[in-house]
């Protein structure tokens, strides 16, 4: 009996080294590519071409120095018109969804059904087929290398709309609003100030994503932003790909992808768990 | 009576609906529905600039379509070829994608393995979905290039071979498609699986087991048939991203697909038109194409998950 | 000074909105459901009326009338002799507290009772003022920095009461606001509340399902039943002269028992007959029958169970189940197949299972009902 005891253990404890082993070298994948990165990024052209490392060169800020200089690739132009755009859109499309999602959630008006069914409906539009149009539309009206033209249309988002209103129907009782209307608030006082610090935890997962979605954006911004110091930072990094390699500081390379990446990162260190926590709350429904 | 306290004839609300969705409504047909519209439109016209001179606006009927599905000199077909493409890359990063997710989910979720630091692992598995793919493309061109440090160091270890390139043999560009996209979604992919399992009875998992049933039984017979809606939803979204591919390819072979176009995805054949030359025509054509293909695909989502109510 | 009148009020849903009611028992014209049928009231200043009713009769949808939540399909509302129809809520200088008592989750206590004070843009200390006011009658002081989410289920009642009354509002509307507390509680908070409309004296209009409640809060009590008023007065009067069937069964735990008898009227004299058992009416109520012009008919009659009493004669009952309440026991008994509850003192010697006993009650304490509509004999026309 004894025998058997031990021999079951001795499977689990296998099974487990076993899914530890994957597990691991799955995570090593993720990070490998990335502590490359850091090393890189901290080497001079010198060091690079001496060969594979993982101790770091300790040129990082000279590196950075390099990066920012860069008459080329103006990286801090490029991180600011990003921050522009991501910020804006992310605000707009947390601000205008919940708005959206408010009204149809606790208004009774006639084409509410309507308006619902047709957001959930065009949700699975992929954004390439307004592409076309759009960029048509902005060269038509001369609207390229403006940066707004990439902010507003992110008032209307389907998914973050979904998302809202879900979280809306989760959380906000009816009564709470009428009570607010008793009190003497107005319609928009109420949204503003009741109903938006209740959403502050939806309102700011889905800020995050959206900020991160349209700070990687590459396909349409880099259609309408040709100018230099319109150009956003994907652009200049698929640039840096277009650009005659041979002549290039290597580790000024790395630092520049390190900063395009940079924000994201910090962002995920500090808010890793309720990012996480909001991949499967937008999703999965049930 | 003195009433002058509103204007308003009663004290519905309805009105506030409409005030509130109003920005969403217009925001959406301005900029989203209107160019929809005109891409479609655009997509039977014949206009595009040469040079400095403008071509069209004119219309032509289904001309784009039929220049799209015309045969080359060589004998290909541009558009087929690259939808072959696309989904090549996509099924070479998409298979380990939800066999790596399914088992990490299976393992993350089972209660006898009891895995510990579950949370940092999830962050860890998660973080590339957030990187830039520009950037993380571009830091794989960088690594894998000639002047990268990875290959040396295979030339050195006798792996490869001191001519090898990585970027001028299909394999190993569709490859590192591949790779760059299975880091990318494969955490996305494990965390939703994780809550689609975990949405689950837990007793159903408790009886199985003492059923007599072993892990992989569990996983066929329970684990597998109830996670399916979620496992087809992320399988189809998946495979709508997957179509749309068009960072990761882009930088690794600078916009060129190369070697000879077998990494040049639809969007990339789009993004031509659209970028150069501004053909409106032709790239609308492509967009209407894919929305074809993408709603297809979609109405399998519905169907499916339809199916599953029953 | 708030005198409140409802003219002919009605409610109206499309027939859209008509899934998610109950809508079963409710009169459907060809513009929607009714939710509620002409509603008169003359509400006095300072008044405390009650609506109480069961689920679904309309009380709750009026109470939302009078606040502006839902439009008045038809008829009129006025507040001081003002016209209400159209006037938004927040103008209409009324207060209400909400059954899930809906206080803000993210402001604090203070913060929620002073919401509606900032909106109004009344000073700060003055805001001050007034807040610290209201909480020390309601004795929530030491909460006030608390979120709502830290407070017990009583505690946070005494807030929405609070947020209520700091606006010194010409009306306060209450929505079953103690169904949400445990039974000690509700009591509690029942003396209080009647404390408390002594100190703030304003127009109270409360609606509750318990007639418990009703009785004891109400200066006057409106029952209703399927979207119309089934009958206004003070708590005696519909207690002890219940216009109808409904009213009498509605008010009074346990309800009264009801019987199908015959009224025989001699000259002036009247007298109810079940079966072989007779019992003459008291000169008042057959002085009230003879004025009505009431002939013999076949009627329904109505005792409540503490007026019955078990002797010598009488009917003969069959007891099912005793049910000890501490000074009293209610007998649950069978008289003829049918359920009478009977409420005799508690002594000694109880009456046990399945015992035969008699029951008697007496010609002051019947209840006379029309067989055909349910309405008290003695008191309409």
């Amino acid at each position: 009996m004894d025998k058997r005891n031990k021999r079951a253990a001795l499977q689990l404890a296998a099974a487990r080294v076993l899914v530890y082993a994957v597990i691991i070298f799955l995570c090593f994948l993720c990070l490998f590519f990335f502590v490359m990165l850091f090393v890189n990024s901290s080497r001079t052209n010198n060091q690079l071409q001496r060969g594979f490392t993982l101790i770091p060169g300790g040129h990082f800020f000279f590196n950075m120095k390099n990066a920012f200089t860069d008459s080329s690739i103006q990286i801090p132009r490029g991180m600011i018109n990003s921050f522009i755009v991501a910020a804006g859109a992310a605000v707009c499309t947390t601000y205008f969804s919940a708005l959206t999602a408010y009204g149809l959630y606790v208004y009774n008006f006639r084409l509410k059904k309507i308006a619902y069914t047709f957001i959930i409906a065009v949700m699975m539009i992929p954004t390439q087929v307004s592409a076309v149009g759009f960029v048509q539309l902005a060269y038509k009206y001369g609207l390229n290398n403006k940066l707004w033209v990439l902010i507003v249309p992110s008032i209307a988002a389907p998914a973050v709309f979904f998302y809202m209103y879900q979280y809306l129907k989760a959380t906000l009782p009816i009564d709470i609003v009428e009570a607010s209307r008793i009190d003497g608030s107005s319609e928009f006082a109420t949204f503003n100030r009741i109903v938006l610090p209740i959403m502050k935890p939806a309102m700011a997962v889905q800020m995050i994503f959206s900020f991160v979605a349209a700070w990687n954006n590459y396909f349409l911004p880099a259609l309408l932003l040709t100018k230099a110091e319109k150009k956003t930072v994907p652009i200049m990094i698929a640039q840096l790909r277009s650009a005659d390699y041979s002549k290039f500081d290597m580790g000024k390379v790395y630092m520049l992808i390190l900063l395009a990446i940079l924000p994201v990162i910090v962002v995920y260190v500090f808010l890793s768990k309720s990012i996480i926590k909001g991949v499967t709350s937008g999703s999965v429904k049930g | 009576m003195k009433n002058n306290k509103t204007q308003s004839k009663s004290v519905s609300y309805a009105k506030w609906g409409y005030v509130f969705i109003l920005p969403f409504f217009l925001v959406y047909f301005v900029f989203t529905f209107y160019p929809q519209v005109l891409t479609i439109y655009n997509s039977f016209f014949e206009n595009y600039r040469d040079g400095l001179t403008q071509v069209g606006p004119n219309f032509v009927g289904l001309d784009n379509y039929k220049a799209l599905l015309t045969p080359s000199n060589e004998g290909t077909i541009d558009i087929i070829k690259y939808f072959g493409n696309t989904i090549i890359m996509w099924i070479m990063g998409a298979v380990p994608q939800f066999v790596f997710a399914l088992l990490l989910a299976v393992f993350f979720t089972n209660t006898r393995l009891n895995i510990k630091g579950q949370r940092i692992m999830k962050t860890v598995i998660y973080l590339p979905n957030l990187i830039m793919a520009s950037a993380f493309s571009m830091l794989f061109y960088t690594l894998f290039s000639n002047v990268g440090p990875i290959k040396p160091l295979l030339v050195h270890m006798g792996i490869l071979d001191k001519s090898f390139d990585f970027f001028f043999v299909t394999l190993s560009v569709r490859s590192l498609v591949a790779l760059l996209n299975f880091l990318m979604w494969f955490g996305n992919t494990t965390i939703l699986l994780m809550a689609g399992i975990q949405s689950i009875d837990e007793s159903l998992f408790e009886s199985a087991r003492i059923d007599g049933a072993s892990s992989t039984r569990v996983f066929f017979n329970i684990t597998m048939p109830l996670l399916k809606p979620i496992f087809i939803y992320t399988f189809i979204t998946s495979m709508i991203g997957g179509l749309q591919m068009f960072d990761v390819p882009t930088v690794l072979t600078n916009a060129k697909g190369t070697p000879d176009r077998t990494v040049m995805t639809v969007i990339m054949y789009l993004n031509n038109y659209l970028g150069g030359s501004n053909n409106y025509g032709m790239a609308g054509a492509i967009s209407v194409i894919l929305f074809i293909v993408t709603g297809i695909l979609s109405l399998i989502v519905f169907k499916t998950l339809d199916r599953d109510r029953d | 000074m708030a005198e409140v009148r409802l003219k002919d009020v009605m409610k109206i849903y499309p027939p859209v909105d008509t899934k998610k009611h109950n809508v079963k028992h409710l009169e459907v014209t060809e513009k929607g459901v009714v939710a509620v049928q002409q509603f008169n009231i003359d509400i006095q200043d300072k008044e405390f009326i009650v609506l109480v009713g069961p689920s679904g009769c309309g009380k709750t949808t009026t109470l939302r009338m009078i606040a502006g939540l839902e439009e008045i399909s038809e008829g009129e509302l006025y507040i001081d002799g003002e016209l209400m129809n159209a006037v938004a809520p927040k103008d209409r200088d009324i207060a209400m507290v909400f059954q899930s008592y809906a206080l803000y989750p993210h402001m604090t206590v203070f913060d929620n009772m002073a919401y509606s004070l900032k909106i109004k843009h009344v000073p700060k200390d003055e805001i001050k003022r007034r807040v610290e006011e209201a909480a020390e009658i309601l004795d929530i002081t030491k909460y006030l920095q608390r979120k709502p989410k830290a407070l017990s289920g009583g505690q946070r009642q005494r807030v929405a009461i609070g947020r209520a009354i700091v606006r010194n509002p010409k009306v306060l509307l209450m929505d079953e606001p103690l169904s949400n507390l445990d039974a000690k509680l509700r009591n509690q908070m029942r003396a209080e509340l009647l404390k408390l409309q002594n100190r703030i004296q304003t127009t109270i209009v409360y609606v509750t399902h318990d007639q418990v409640e009703a009785m004891t809060l109400g200066d006057r009590i409106v029952v209703m039943k399927d979207a119309y008023i089934q009958q206004i007065g003070t708590p005696q009067e519909v207690f002890n002269h219940p216009a109808n069937t409904f009213v009498a069964g509605f008010i009074g735990t346990p309800q009264m028992n009801f019987f199908e008898g015959e009224l025989l009227r001699e000259g002036n004299d009247y007298s109810v007959k079940y079966k072989d058992y007779v019992v003459k009416l008291s000169e008042n109520k057959a002085k009230r029958l003879a004025e009505n012009h009431v002939e013999s008919q076949s009627i329904t009659f109505g005792v409540r169970p503490d007026q019955m009493r078990v002797g010598e004669e009488g009917l003969t009952a069959v007891v099912e189940v005793s049910e000890m309440m501490g000074t009293s026991s209610h007998l649950h008994t069978k008289i003829d197949g049918q359920d009478v509850i009977v409420i005799v003192p508690t002594n000694g010697d109880d009456a046990s299972e399945m015992e035969e006993i008699k029951v008697s009650f007496s010609g002051k304490m019947v209840h006379v009902f029309s067989k055909e509509d349910g309405r008290n004999l003695e008191f309409s026309v």
